[in-house]
This record gives structure tokens, sequence and C-alpha cells, in this order.
């Protein structure tokens, strides 16, 4: 075994035991800061793959931003500390879980499959001359297992890929929009409201009260009618 | 090879020599044993820094405040630091009954941890750099984001409600802080075409190896800002919000005593001194400098931050929480955007590469000229927002005065009734 293959052993150990910890453990806390732990190892991964800017994104985002918010969630949960974790959705979860892990394996692992929709039951119907397809990645013989080196100017390809038109310009342009939309949204809703606007929302609201309070007075004070009114005048 | 100017680079290869000649069976075990070589002289660099720094700091600030500082340990208080450091490991190691005690053991080692990584892509003179990372300005910036973890550690696993007070804003200034930081290293990393640190140096030096124009002159904003914001993200005073005294007792850790309360406190100096070195490679142009030797320019340019560092703190009042929250989002996130995009604009327009220049046009300038323009499109931003801001912050003055004054004439009045 090379280094390469050693670290990568100890690395993804370290991934899968503080991700099964997680998962796990009833104290919330330490289970966001296994959580940290498991994205510190898979930035350790993308070292492994020689793409650092990939390893420090992932240390910067998901260590930065994503554990520190889901952390600041945990500390506002009441009762965090030894509840008992109780899961209704466990049977959907493998569930999910195994497909997308199988999805993963078809599309990037060795596994190779050949998708004839020609011959599939209902399909038949719309494509009956598509031609059979191979869907799968990388071919698992052994002849191809040295990957290619990731070259010297990734950082700048990358960087191109995304403004260039045929490649991922509108995708990164979304995002953008997306953030900014986010970010008008919190400030509005985070906004100092001037006193005039705190006022007219407090009449607004006083009004809605007072006329649910006057309909329910209403509700109670007619239990004479008839059962037949009542449903005639919900019909309309 | 000039023995005085490279005695680093010297003294470097001539140990990675030693160690690749007793290693001489297995390369990656020599180039281990070299890596993990350099990794504890950083780190003890670092340490030793921390405890000079401490000494100097305390006589500095004692000097602007008219008072003598440590003078009883030794000549002039020399020995202050070592009396401190046998203080800390003679105290007693306490833990809170209820603390997390994982979490709370652990937070000063990460935070320990992260502020000596940065270490690890400084260059101190030419090739003597821990490694030449390719995208080292982002991995500064990321692992400047890895000690808010050990604050909520600390806070949390504390069990102290003073201490998750304290890591609360320590999160919302340290994540707040990155913003206006990054925006303004983006010029830097624009202007040198590269997020290397050794390349950011080498495009503030001439081709000959002589110092160029350092980037301070070309953006004077960003590095007002970028000096601002550091001290803002080390929590040094005036911004130790996150462990005012007279607020929060001493927030994130105020349950720690001896050497684990002292790992904090050399996190905090590491972190200082990584900032005022960072500092002096993105603005001042590193190891660049005439005569002296490169690593004798960088450590003068470093300590002239740091003791800029030591004046604020010795003059400034710390600022409050909305204060603190307000210069940022409301003054610096914009400006910089503002900056920044005049500045994309600028280079764009004036370029100094004839290559450049042929592919996507633009006026061709001598890069003094560039150098001129910029400065004075930096400037005008510069001296702009500070114009509105001041005409802004007038008018908000004289609104609460007049409110107070009306408070006043109705109090004055009921008082009569």
């Amino acid at each position: 075994m090379t280094v390469q293959q050693v670290l990568f052993i100890v690395i993804s150990l370290v991934v899968l035991g503080a991700a099964l910890f997680v998962v796990t453990t009833r104290n919330l806390f330490r289970a966001a800061l296994m959580m940290m732990l498991a994205f510190f190892g898979i930035a350790g991964l993308f070292v492994l793959l020689e793409i650092g800017l990939f390893a420090v994104a992932q240390v910067l985002i998901y260590i930065g931003a994503i554990s520190i918010l889901v952390i600041f969630a945990v500390m506002l949960t009441r009762g965090m500390q030894g509840m008992v974790p109780r899961n209704s959705q466990a049977v959907g979860a493998a569930v999910t879980a195994a497909i997308i892990f199988a999805v993963l394996l078809l599309i990037l692992g060795p596994l190779r499959v050949t998708i004839d929709l020609a011959r599939w039951p209902v399909i038949s119907l719309f494509a009956g001359n598509a031609s059979p397809r191979e869907v799968g990645g990388i071919a698992w013989t052994p002849a191809d297992r040295a990957i290619p080196p990731v070259p010297e100017t990734y950082i700048a390809d990358f960087g191109r890929a995304l403004v260039d038109l045929n490649q991922y310009l509108l995708p990164f342009l979304l995002i953008a929009f997306l953030v900014d939309v986010v970010l008008a949204g919190a400030i509005f809703i985070a906004r100092q409201r001037r006193p005039a606007e705190v006022i007219e929302e407090r009449r607004l609201r006083a009004e809605e009260d007072a006329e649910e309070a006057e309909a329910m007075r209403r509700a109670s004070a007619s239990p004479a009618l008839p059962e037949g009114a009542v449903a005639s005048a919900v019909d309309h | 090879m000039n023995p005085i100017n490279d005695l680093l680079k010297i003294l470097s290869d001539f140990v990675a020599g030693i160690v690749s000649g007793i290693f001489a069976f297995s390369p990656f075990l020599a180039d281990l044993v070299t890596m993990g070589l350099a990794a504890v002289i950083l780190c003890t660099f670092a340490a030793l820094s921390f405890m000079g720094l401490t000494y100097v700091e305390r006589k500095v600030v004692a000097r602007i405040q008219d008072r003598l500082g440590p003078n009883q340990a030794g000549p002039f208080g020399l020995l202050q630091p070592i009396a401190d450091g046998i203080k800390m490991f003679t105290k007693e190691d306490t833990t809170p009954a209820n603390a997390d005690r994982w979490v709370y053991n652990l937070a000063p080692l990460v935070i320990a941890i992260f502020a000596l990584t940065t270490y690890a892509v400084l260059p101190f003179a030419p090739g003597v750099v821990g490694t030449n990372l390719n995208v080292g300005v982002f991995y500064l910036i990321a692992i400047g984001s890895g000690s808010i973890v050990a604050i909520l550690m600390a806070g949390w696993g504390s069990n102290n409600k003073y201490a998750l007070l304290g890591a609360f804003r320590t999160v919302a200034q340290l994540v707040g802080y990155e913003v206006p930081m990054l925006l303004n290293v983006l010029p830097v990393v624009m202007m040198a075409g590269s997020m290397s640190l050794v390349d950011i140096i080498n495009k503030q030096t001439t081709l000959d190896g002589n110092p160029g124009i350092p980037f301070i002159v070309f953006f004077p904003l960003s590095a007002l800002v970028f000096l601002i914001s550091g001290i803002a993200e080390t929590g040094r005073s005036p911004f130790d919000l996150l462990e005012a005294e007279s607020e929060i007792v001493a927030g994130f850790h105020v349950e720690y005593s001896g050497m684990k309360f002292a790992l904090f406190f050399l996190g905090e100096y590491v972190n200082a001194l990584a900032v005022a070195f960072v500092f002096s490679t993105f603005f001042l142009g590193g190891y660049a400098g005439p005569i002296l030797p490169p690593y004798v320019w960088l450590l003068l340019k470093a300590a002239l931050i740091f003791f800029i560092f030591m004046w604020l703190r010795g003059t400034l009042p710390r600022i409050r929480i909305d204060q603190m929250h307000n210069l940022n989002w409301k003054f610096f996130v914009p400006v910089s955007i503002v900056h920044l995009v005049v500045v994309m604009a600028l280079m764009k327009l004036f370029v100094t590469d004839p290559a450049q220049a042929e592919a996507f046009g633009g006026i061709l300038v001598a890069p003094i000229v560039q150098a001129v323009i910029l400065f004075v499109a930096s400037m005008t931003v510069l001296l702009v927002s500070l114009a509105i801001a001041a005409r802004r912050a007038r008018v908000l003055r004289l609104q609460e005065e007049a409110i107070l004054e009306q408070r006043r004439a109705e109090n004055l009045a009921a008082a009569r009734a």
C-alpha cells in the first residue's frame, strides 16, 4: 500500500466514525462538533486528491459557516442534553440513504449499467427507437487506476468555467441572484420599523383580534339556530 | 548566495541536508522529518514571540498610560514573561462541576492549533516558507474561521452564562468582520493575479529583486479596512467585546485557569502577530526591502503593525456592541463593495501588461501611473465615504439631542404640574 492509500483509509475511518457518532449520540452539541470533524476529514480527502482549493473552501464554508449556524440552532434548542432521541422516520431515511448510495455508486463508482429504454414496459411506447445507453463512471479495471494529475492551472480553469457561457454561467448567476434575494429578505425581516409602522401594525392586529372575538361571541351566542341553517351558510 | 541575506535559507537547507543524509533509505521519511522539524521551529517561534510580545505590550501600554509596567522581575522586568509562565504552570487546574468535560478541555487546544497553523503559509524570506500554497490567501481566511469554533466550544463547554454570552458575541463579531476582510483582500489578489503569498510578494518587487511599489499605495482604503477588521478578527482592544470585563466578566474564558487560560492568551497574541505578518505581506511588500536582509525587513514591518495594535489598545476605549456592528455592516461592507467595483473597473481600463492590453483592450500605462490612478481612486472613495458618514452621524446626533431636549421639557412640565 502506498502512503496515500494509508492516509485515505485513516481519514475515511475518522469521517465514518464521526458521522456515526453524529447520528447516535444524545448530546446535540457534541453531535454538531463531530459533524465538524467529519467535514474536516472530507477536506483532508480533497487534499489527498491534490485540489487544495476545494479543501479550503470546505473548511471555510462547511466549518466556518454552516456548522456555526447549526451550533447556534442547537444552542437555541430547549432541553437538548440527555434527551431520548425519537425517530419515526428511520426506515424512510435508511431507504433514501441506500438509494442515494446506489445512485452515487452507479454514477461515480465501478458499476457500469446498460440502460435500454426501448425494452422498458411503458417507456417503450414513447421511446421505441431509443438506442441503449451505457451509464456509469470510471471503469474500475486495474489499468485505469492511475488518476490523471490535477493540472497546475485548475483554479484558473475553475474560475473560467464559472463565467463561461457554455459551462456554468447560468447556475452561477442563479446562485448569485438567490443570495441577493436571501440577503434582501433578511434585511426586510430584521429592519428597524418606524414608530408609525409599528402603530399601524398593532392597530391591524387589534382589529383582527376584535373581529375574531366578535365571531366567536356570535358563534357561542347563537346555538339556537337549527343544524340545517348553519350547514347551508357554510355551503354558501 | 549572500551569507547574511540568505541566512534563513542556508540554515534550512543545511538542516534539510542533514535529515536527508540520515534518512537516505527513505525519501518519504526524510520529507516527513523535515516538515515536522519545520513545524516545530515555526510553533516555537510563535510561542516565543508570544512571551516577548506580552512583555513589550505591557511596557508600551504602560508608557502610553504614564505607568511603569513590569519592573520587578529581572532588569527592566525582562524576566516577567518567565515569572508569568511559572505562575500559570503552578496554578490549580479547575474544571466546573457541570462542564461538558471533553468540549471544555479540547477548546484551548483547538484555538492554539488554529492560531499556529496560520504560520504554515507565511513567507519569511525568499525560499523560506512552510508551504507555498497556491490558495494561500484563501487558506488564511479559512483557518481564521476555525477559531470561532474553538471559542464556541469554550463558551458552551464551561456551562456558564457569561461564557455563553461571550461566545455569542464572538461569533457575531468574527463572522461579521470576515466579510470586509475578504472584500479587501480581493483587490490584492486581483492585482497579483494569484492567491499564493509568495506571488503576492513577488508582484510587489521588481524583477531584479528590488522593492517595487507596495500594494498599500494602490489600495490605501483596503489597507485601512483590512487592518481594522484584522484587529476585530483577533478580538483585541478596542474590539475586545468578547472578553469585556465590565459586562460579561471575561467572556468565553471566564472558567479557565492555569495553562488552559494561557493557551487562550497565546491564541490571541499569535493571531495578532499573524495578522501583522499578513498585513505586511499583502500591503507592505513582505520581506522586500533595500540593504537589510529580507527577514529583518519582514520583522520590522510586522513590528510596526503590532506597535499600531498596542498603540490603539493604549488609547482607545472599548466600543459598544451596536457601534461595532454598525461600523461593520453599515460602513465597511458597502464602502468595500463600492471600492472593489471602482478598482476593478480601473484595473481593466489601465493595464500594465502589453499582452493583456492586446487581448482584452485597455490603455497601456507604466506601473507607476497605474499606481497613482488607483491611489487617487481609492483615496477618493475613502474620503467621500467618510464625508457621507460624518454628515449622517451629525444628522443622527442632532435628532437624538432634539428628542432628549423634548423629553427634558416634558419631564419639567410634568414636575411643575
